[in-house]
């Protein structure tokens, strides 16, 4: 079995955001980065179902500047095999269906099994890289998966739908899957693990190998969201305070 | 006393009994030697003069055994005194036996006055504790012991046929008695090595060779660039206990006083010292002739542990009863199971150099930086930086306020991180390490550190200085302030706080010793101060310690416990010296009071005395 986990670093939680000058992203200079917590989750399952299957590899895939190197080390020292590293130089892509192309332009000669992806990223929430990769490189795509069972050719797997319901779905390999958090505990590297991580290979791909032109979404605007109370003092008469409240519940809060 | 002959048969089978005996007793006795030198590290014969007085205090005076357990204390002293006295009567008794007394008929007559009223302790003491231990059956003492009841009745037997035989005797009756006296002791030398009794023999090498430090892990060196074999050594020798440790368990005395004290089991947790951290690995230690145990320790009670070593404090035969760095390191650094709650405080100080992963602390910015023509580097620590409980923000500005009204100077270190207290408790040597050198670097022309954190006073102390030489002294706040009081630089006067108690940190008075200096510094500001019933060095711990004030779920209410006894202390204000006691009594106390009482108000001692400055 051999499988693919797209792993993403994003800005921790607790971190401060500063927007840059001109608006359209964070200034990474003043963020500290995290691996996407979801995509742990992918790593565990892509170890666990190594584990249980026997044999296969496991393979890091991360895109972006230098710095996401450290996330595929902390998969490497977790147990996975080798890493590739899609480099971007430059302001980092946001656009899911750019990102899918340039990944998939990479995965396309590797032929996994898998494609395991953890459900979204926690910068931007898109959700969709996974599924479109997946369908890029002509793979069964599932999402959600909250327990995965590999077979021969196939996996099943179990998608969380709404309302605490959920189902089963028989899907033929190879598959691209996304991981809904919590399924598994992830581990933490131990020292042997870190070890190990150092003499693992990380491909590097330059970004005139991977990157597309073609960009269908680009930020205009990124800003911090503002709250404020606006309080309104509703005076008169009875009859007149009355008809400003169904005026106000009918036209600005529309719940009538 | 008889002048008995004994036929050449009667020697022939005494020497045959008593060979066997010894030779049982020394086999039994150097298999556990030999395991224990197998041990890591070597045993401790410095400040011999200090572990020898500690020997006399603890073993010949019983003074701590007696302290804590008062009435089955001072029972089991008299046996122990009583077995002193024996000393020379046994030893006369098998040279009867052997050849002829070396006690002359006067000597042994004038010896009996004294032995014979001992003898009547030591059988109302064995008695005493036969019936707390098989009648009144306290929880500590665990299942009952068919061993000690043999024991009981040996005792008892022995000193009687002792008695007895000093009531002038016709020689076949009293050479029947003789016998049974013998047989007796020889069948001791069996019994006390292969029981709990053993450390009648480990006990006193046990407490002299006690570590003066609390806690005493080793420390585990890491170099990610170094030498792959050096690692996988280090790694190995993580599950290996220590000599000192190996002694420990042999020298076990199943008391159960560290169950007892135990936070984590108080508050219905699974942790139960006794096993987990000492019995539970007697077995394998003999079973596999090896000090690779470690990795029996039951992981689930290691994460419990607060840390608090409450149970090492009260071990009676000089025990380091807590294990949990040992049993967590091994699960972070080689197995890599780590509780999820706990991975994301790694990644925040990996990340951050923070426990809650922010990226400024407006709050330490509110203080003006260290420059090296100040007296103090005031080292604020996560809780107080990143507001882990914000109320204490003002804890901190009291004693800066105390300080400016002193004339102190101070200012704090703009690249100060975690001091890593979490990370090494937790096992995540890594991490700790990944903090120390940077700390220790950011100190490096420091010369006088203080601050209001005790787990940053044992770390930046204590703990960074098994790693090298650290050039700076650390005080924690409590220090500076009954100081400046003794010195008469802040004057503080008598302040209505009401009924005022104190709960001693764990971090500060087992760990630090600093049980005085707070103590001085509320007095001055509390006419009516009262002691909490658990104080001092036997304080009980809040909860918090350990990083458990990170852990989401835990077992129980270890949490609770102690502000449980605040309320019952019926005090109106509890004062504390550490900002995580104080969060963890600010979170207990509201929830736990009764309707109709007044919230027990909860202060640091920089708070009280600020308050009351003149």
């Amino acid at each position: 079995m051999k499988i693919a986990v797209l792993v993403k670093q994003v800005p921790g939680s607790e971190t401060a955001l500063p927007i840059l000058g001109n608006h359209n992203w964070i200034d990474e200079e003043q963020v500290s980065f995290v691996m996407n917590p979801p995509d742990n989750f992918a790593i565990e399952e892509a170890l666990l179902i190594k584990e249980r299957t026997g044999d296969g590899e496991v393979v890091i895939v991360s895109m972006g500047p230098a710095r996401v190197q450290k996330v595929i080390r902390e998969g490497l020292a977790k147990g996975a095999d080798r890493g590739i590293h899609l480099e971007e130089d430059g302001q980092i892509q946001t656009d899911p269906l750019s990102i899918a192309k340039s990944i998939s332009s990479i995965l396309m000669d590797e032929n996994f099994d898998l494609v395991l992806s953890g459900l979204q990223s926690d910068d931007t929430g898109m959700g969709q890289t996974g599924v479109l990769i997946g369908e890029m490189l002509g793979m069964s795509t599932g999402t959600l998966a909250m327990e995965t069972d590999v077979q021969d050719n196939a996996i099943r797997v179990k998608r969380e739908l709404e309302s605490g319901w959920f189902q089963w779905v028989k899907l033929p390999l190879p598959a691209s899957i996304s991981i809904q958090s919590g399924l598994n505990t992830p581990r933490y590297p131990s020292l042997r693990g870190i070890m190990g991580a150092k003499k693992k290979e990380i491909k590097v791909i330059p970004p005139t190998d991977h990157q597309t032109d073609a960009i269908s979404q680009s930020i205009d605007k990124v800003f911090v969201s503002q709250t404020s109370k606006q309080t309104e003092m509703i005076e008169g008469d009875a009859d007149s305070t009355v008809a400003r409240i169904i005026e106000i519940l009918k036209s600005e809060l529309k719940v009538l | 006393m008889s002048p008995a002959h004994f036929s050449i048969i009667e020697k022939v089978i005494l020497s045959g009994l008593t060979l066997i005996a010894l030779g049982s007793f020394s086999y039994e006795v150097l298999r556990r030697v030999f395991i224990v030198q197998k041990g890591l590290d070597s045993l401790p014969f410095d400040r011999f003069g200090e572990r020898l007085f500690r020997v006399f205090r603890e073993v010949l005076l019983h003074e701590k055994v007696i302290r804590e357990r008062p009435f089955p204390g001072l029972m089991h002293a008299l046996v122990f005194w009583g077995f002193l006295v024996f000393g020379l009567v046994t030893i006369d008794h098998f040279a009867i036996g052997f050849y002829k007394p070396f006690m002359s008929d006067s000597v042994h007559h004038a010896y009996s006055k004294i032995v014979i009223p001992f003898a009547v302790f030591v059988v109302f003491g064995i008695l005493s504790l036969a019936y707390r231990r098989f009648i009144n059956r306290p929880k500590a003492l665990g299942k009952i012991s068919p061993t000690s009841g043999l024991v009981a009745v040996f005792i008892v037997v022995l000193m009687g046929t002792y008695i007895y035989g000093e009531t002038g005797l016709s020689p076949f009756v009293w050479k029947i008695n003789w016998w049974i006296h013998s047989i007796l002791i020889l069948a001791f030398l069996f019994l006390i090595p292969r029981s709990k009794h053993l450390h009648l023999v480990l006990a006193p090498f046990n407490i002299f060779f006690r570590s003066f430090d609390q806690p005493d892990h080793t420390p585990v060196h890491i170099d990610l660039e170094g030498d792959e074999d050096e690692l996988d050594a280090m790694l190995n020798d993580l599950t290996k206990l220590t000599k000192n440790q190996a002694l420990d368990i042999f020298s076990c005395v199943e008391c159960g006083r560290c169950t007892d004290v135990c936070p984590a089991n108080r508050g219905g947790g699974i942790l139960d010292p006794k096993y987990h951290f000492i019995m539970d690995l007697r077995d394998p230690l003999l079973e596999g002739k090896d000090v690779a145990v470690l990795d029996q320790i039951n992981v689930e009670a290691g994460w419990e542990c607060t840390t608090c070593q409450a149970c090492t404090e009260v071990c009676p035969v000089g025990n380091h009863v807590e294990k949990s760095d040992e049993i967590r390191r091994l699960e972070v650094l080689v197995e890599g199971r780590v509780p999820q709650e706990y991975q994301k405080l790694f990644t925040n100080l990996q990340e951050t150099g923070n426990t809650e992963g922010a990226s400024s602390s407006p709050f330490a910015d509110s203080f003006p930086v260290f420059t090296p023509g100040k007296e103090y580097v005031l080292w604020l620590g996560c809780f107080a930086r990143h507001g882990l409980d914000p109320n204490f923000n003002k804890s901190v500005e009291n004693f800066t306020k105390i300080l400016d009204v002193a004339g102190v100077t101070y200012g704090v270190l703009a690249e100060e991180q975690c001091s890593g207290d979490p990370a090494n408790r937790l096992g995540d040597k890594l991490t700790y390490t990944m903090l120390r050198e940077h700390n220790m670097e950011q100190l490096y022309e420091t010369k006088k550190v203080v601050t209001l954190c005790p787990h940053c006073a044992v770390n930046l102390g204590k703990e960074y200085g098994k790693y090298g030489s650290i050039n700076y002294t650390v005080e924690h706040h409590t220090q500076v302030i009954g100081r400046l009081i003794d010195e008469g630089k802040i004057k503080v006067q008598m302040g209505e706080s009401g009924k005022v108690t104190y709960h001693d940190p764990c971090n500060l008075s087992r760990m630090l010793d600093i049980v005085d200096e707070p103590r001085t510094a509320i007095k001055a500001a509390s006419s009516n101060f009262q002691e909490m019933e658990e104080s001092g060095r036997n304080t009980l711990c809040c909860g918090a310690g350990g990083a458990l004030w990170w852990k989401k779920e835990t077992q129980g209410r270890t949490h609770l416990v102690r502000a449980e006894q605040v309320i019952e202390s019926g005090a109106d204000t509890v004062v504390t010296g550490c900002n995580f006691c104080y969060g963890m009594m600010k979170q207990g106390l509201g929830p736990m009071t009764p309707e109709g009482r007044a919230d027990v108000v909860v202060k640091d001692v920089a708070d009280i005395v600020a308050d009351n400055l003149v």
